[in-house]
């Protein structure tokens, strides 16, 4: 076989094999992100259910973007103990960070492995955009 | 407002449904949780949340299976996440009897569109220059017939836009939205239907973030409502995909699509009414 013959092939599955890493990396930033939201709110709900009906829970977050809850999550948690309602929070923060930072892994991983440059720009425009989103208020 | 006790079995059965009819947990929980006494706009903003941890978790298998297409995602949540903050802006502004009827007429149409999806044949036949030049073309491993599936996209200039809308009506109705999502990368991009399936799973959770963005700052998503929904709506979810596989009988589904039907009848109804 010539290596011209060759050659086209063996850089196509290059190239497929490092979409395909793309994509577990992508699949377990997923995975990670539903399973630890979960995991937050159900042992939030557990919590509370079990500190009886004297412990409501919030009805309001204390914010109105995402990175307010963020940050005063992390002002609560440096401040006292944890407490049911805080985990809540908690899990249903890193629920909405999941695909954002989905999103910014492809766009790194478009960039930086793949040197796709169509795509680190088409992934960064909905980073940017997304980021709006979560900053309205 | 219903408490927990309440919402938790709703949302678990709002997923068991939306799983097992095909068209998603959204569909099923609004109405659900307006049962219950919720309003539709409290309702919306829930589901567009948990649809965000059902599609994520069921996007973190099929990517790491190499079904979805990130290239096609990525394009498509371009045009999703301008439509679905759009969508909840006018979800934000409009009266709850219009919501009620928009809901139940797009419930109804997706309800269609999923009963008529399978009357169509997938063709590779000439992919445009546009599309070439997004690479929008790839491989999956079908394992039910042992071998590996080539598959070249079209129209993508007709896709991008289209999926505005879909992500509008995510936006505006708290759904995923999936039916349409599914139908426009099937009829009009030609993708087929297990990587539009699988895809559309990924983008709906990026396009769910933009929505629930308005939805929180407009301070409608309220932790003990939240919660419950979430862990309900993935734990129906995850009993009805799983149990969802090991049917064979089409009567099964049929019976859940009549639900569907019902619910449908029933949100627009209750708009009439002004209930």
């Amino acid at each position: 076989m010539h290596s011209s013959d060759l050659h086209p092939l063996a850089e196509s599955n290059q190239e497929t094999a490092r979409q395909w890493k793309m994509d577990s990396i992508i699949g377990r930033i997923l995975q990670a992100g539903v399973l630890l939201s979960l995991a937050f709110v159900s042992i939030g709900l557990i919590w509370n259910h079990l500190a009886g009906p004297g412990a409501p829970l919030d009805e309001h977050f204390a914010g109105t973007n995402l990175f307010q809850i963020v940050a005063e999550l992390f002002k609560h948690l440096a401040r006292g103990p944890v407490q049911a309602g805080l985990l809540i929070n908690l899990g249903i923060a890193v629920l909405m960070l999941t695909p954002y930072v989905c999103v910014l892994a492809s766009a790194v991983y478009f960039g930086g492995v793949l040197k796709n440059w169509k795509y680190t720009l088409f992934s960064a425009i909905v980073f940017t955009v997304l980021s709006y989103w979560v900053f309205v208020r | 407002m219903a408490s927990f006790d309440l919402i938790f079995p709703v949302a678990i059965l709002a997923g068991f449904v939306g799983a097992m009819s095909g068209l998603g947990g959204g569909v099923v929980l609004i109405p659900a949780l307006t049962l219950l006494g919720i309003d539709i706009k409290h309702a919306i903003a829930v589901s567009i949340l948990a649809i965000m941890a059902t599609s994520s978790g069921s996007a973190s298998v099929y990517v790491r299976g190499h079904l979805s297409n990130l290239k096609v995602g990525t394009f498509l949540e371009m045009f999703t996440i301008l439509g679905a903050p759009l969508g909840a802006a006018i979800t934000l502004a409009s009266s709850m009897r219009v919501l009620s009827i928009t809901f139940g007429a797009i419930l109804l149409g997706s309800w269609m569109a999923l009963i008529f999806r399978g009357r169509r044949r997938w063709d590779e036949s000439g992919q445009d220059g546009f599309t070439r030049w997004l690479e929008f073309d790839g491989r999956y491993e079908d394992r039910a017939q042992g071998e590996m599936v080539h598959y070249k996209a079209r129209r993508a200039y007709l896709g991008g836009p289209a999926m505005f809308g879909a992500g509008f009506i995510a936006g505006l109705l708290g759904i995923g939205a999936g039916a349409l999502n599914v139908l426009v990368q099937d009829l009009v991009m030609g993708l087929p239907p297990k990587v539009s399936t699988t895809t559309s799973s990924l983008t709906i959770g990026v396009t769910a973030l933009a929505g629930t963005s308005v939805y929180l700052a407009a301070g409608l998503i309220r932790p003990m409502l939240a919660a419950p929904a979430i862990l309900g709506v993935v734990l129906g979810a995850f009993l009805g995909t799983r149990l969802l596989v090991r049917l064979t009988n089409q009567a099964v589904r049929r019976f859940f699509l009549i639900i569907l039907l019902i619910l449908a009848v029933e949100m627009i109804a209750k708009g009439i009414r002004g209930a």
